[in-house]
């Protein structure tokens, strides 16, 4: 398997007899060479010290094997599932969508904000497994929980028009810890900007 | 035939069926030195030039307003007293010579006439003034992907440039004077595929009173935003699986986001369609180009597009023509 997304090729490989992912970040021609680097080397080592963090919870995300900042590389475990932009358009999608909810609050319960936890970027399988915390972040914050939340709704949006997923995600992400906070902050989000008017 | 009007220009743009570009007339408003877009005096611009505008179009053309089958023009989205100049041009032109009439949306037309150039299913990065977003169509609808959380990229650039002494546009003149070679770190706002400019703006101001040379912060401004733009883009591709790259919008003029674009698109593998200039500012060939192809696809009139939206959303627009 090999995926070019937007931020790295992402490959299984051979790595120590057992198959693995191995995710490079890929060298951007059209940045700046000093703001390639500082974007790569920041998102590296974000990106593997949440996922540790995670990991240590019992959240389920790919396990972490190695990391090479020379080399702009993570090797990770390969979680063999189907996304869940293909699960839900199963009749399953509403179990998915639960369980989601449920994953992304216990990842914010947890301080940390995927930053882009769109249906591309969950894995299921046995359970629902996030990956791609490439712009993850460490927060509090019910406002940078909400964007989280903003984020999964658009893409839910744009990309599944055909459930009315919306409702179904939000009241199971209700029921987790400090929940309320977040979807008030949701509210004044949706209402802000472009959520409900567009500037000529 | 399409009438634009959302914001600074008005424009009277004439296109055959064919696509072949018969004339694309434009009037930009600028205001005074120092000031931003005042609604009122932008409208004031456009009654001014419209009749001029029309009179160029035919003399261009060598048509008649016989030879027109259609009038377009753009309901929105845009600024409320603009907006209604451009529809009175239309339907006092429309009802005079008894000709069918239709609003369309602005931020549609800007994609479809990337279509123009070739693209089929194409991801559409518009940056301009007041929009900053990246669209792509998915079932039935041209949705929004990504979007600016704040303010336009070119608003942004616009108050920089202000609050550094130039007039408007500032954009290009930002270009103008972007020199070197060095970047200055400046906020890198990326959420997703959602962008944010108010904070790197601003940033960039404190990098200019600071001590930073103009030359260098404009680069670094450009360098920055673009990137992020170019980024959002990307991500857009990828998430999509799209394979085709349009570039929109007045921001899409700037040489420096079109070098950035094109390099994206060639390291992705993917195509990159930049429209002439006169075709990515606002302009009316884009607005009669999409009515066209809105009425040959058997789109039924109602009386709401005869009305002006200024909040009317990409997304508001079911696509019945593809």
């Amino acid at each position: 398997m090999k995926f070019r997304g937007a931020e790295a090729i992402v490959e299984t490989i051979d790595w120590q007899g057992k198959t693995v992912i191995s995710k490079t970040r890929n060298k951007r021609g059209y940045r700046h060479p000093s703001l390639e680097k500082k974007l790569v080397v920041e998102r590296l080592r974000s990106e593997s010290r949440i996922m540790e963090r995670l990991i240590s919870h019992g959240v389920s995300v790919p396990a972490i094997y190695s990391v090479n900042p020379v080399k702009n590389r993570i090797i990770m475990e390969f979680v063999d599932g189907r996304t869940l932009e293909r699960a839900l358009r199963t009749d399953a999608f509403n179990s998915h969508l639960k369980d989601l909810a449920s994953l992304l609050s216990k990842i914010h319960s947890l301080g940390v904000i995927h930053g882009d936890p769109t249906t591309s970027n969950f894995l299921v399988k046995d359970k629902i497994y996030a990956i791609d915390f490439g712009l993850s972040s460490i927060s509090d914050d019910p406002e940078d929980r909400a964007s989280d939340l903003r984020v999964f709704l658009e893409s839910l949006d744009s990309h599944h028009s055909e459930i009315n997923g919306r409702e179904i995600f939000l009241s199971a992400y209700s029921k987790g810890e400090g929940s309320k906070a977040v979807l008030e902050a949701l509210k004044v989000l949706e209402l802000r900007g472009r959520y409900n008017l567009m500037r000529g | 035939m399409g009438i634009e009007s959302t914001a600074h220009t008005a424009g009277v743009g004439i296109i055959t069926s064919e696509g072949k570009i018969l004339s694309n007339q434009r009037s930009v408003y600028i205001p005074d030195e120092g000031e931003g877009i005042h609604p009122r005096e932008a409208a004031n611009h456009h009654v001014e030039k419209f009749p001029k505008l029309f009179k160029e179009a035919f003399e261009e053309s060598k048509l008649s307003p016989n030879d027109i089958t259609l009038v377009s023009y753009a309901r929105g989205p845009g600024l409320g007293p603009c907006l209604r100049t451009g529809a009175t041009a239309a339907r006092a032109f429309a009802y005079t010579h008894q000709i069918p009439i239709l609003g369309v949306n602005h931020c549609v037309a800007h994609l479809e006439i990337g279509l123009l150039e070739g693209a089929t299913d194409p991801v559409l990065l518009y940056l301009s003034g007041a929009n900053t977003q990246v669209i792509a169509y998915a079932a039935g609808r041209y949705r929004v992907f990504g979007e600016t959380i704040d303010i336009g990229i070119g608003n942004g650039l616009d108050k920089f440039a202000r609050e550094a002494g130039m007039g408007f546009p500032g954009g290009p003149k930002l270009e103008k004077v972007a020199e070197g070679d060095a970047l200055i770190d400046l906020p890198y706002s990326v959420k997703g595929m959602d962008l944010a400019f108010s904070g790197l703006m601003t940033a960039a101001k404190q990098k200019l009173d600071s001590g930073h040379s103009l030359a260098s912060v404009a680069y670094s401004v450009q360098e920055t935003a673009f990137a992020m733009s170019c980024e959002v883009a990307e991500r857009a591709l990828a998430h999509t699986g799209k394979t085709e790259l349009v570039l929109g919008g007045g921001v899409a003029c700037n040489s420096r986001l079109r070098e950035m674009a094109t390099i994206m698109t060639e390291e992705r593998g993917v195509k990159c369609f930049v429209p002439e200039m006169g075709l990515c500012v606002d302009n009316g060939v884009m607005i009669g180009w999409l009515g066209y192809q809105m009425m040959s696809a058997g789109y039924q009139i109602t009386e709401e597009d005869n009305m002006v939206n200024q909040k009317y959303r990409t997304d508001m627009v079911e696509v019945t023509w593809r």
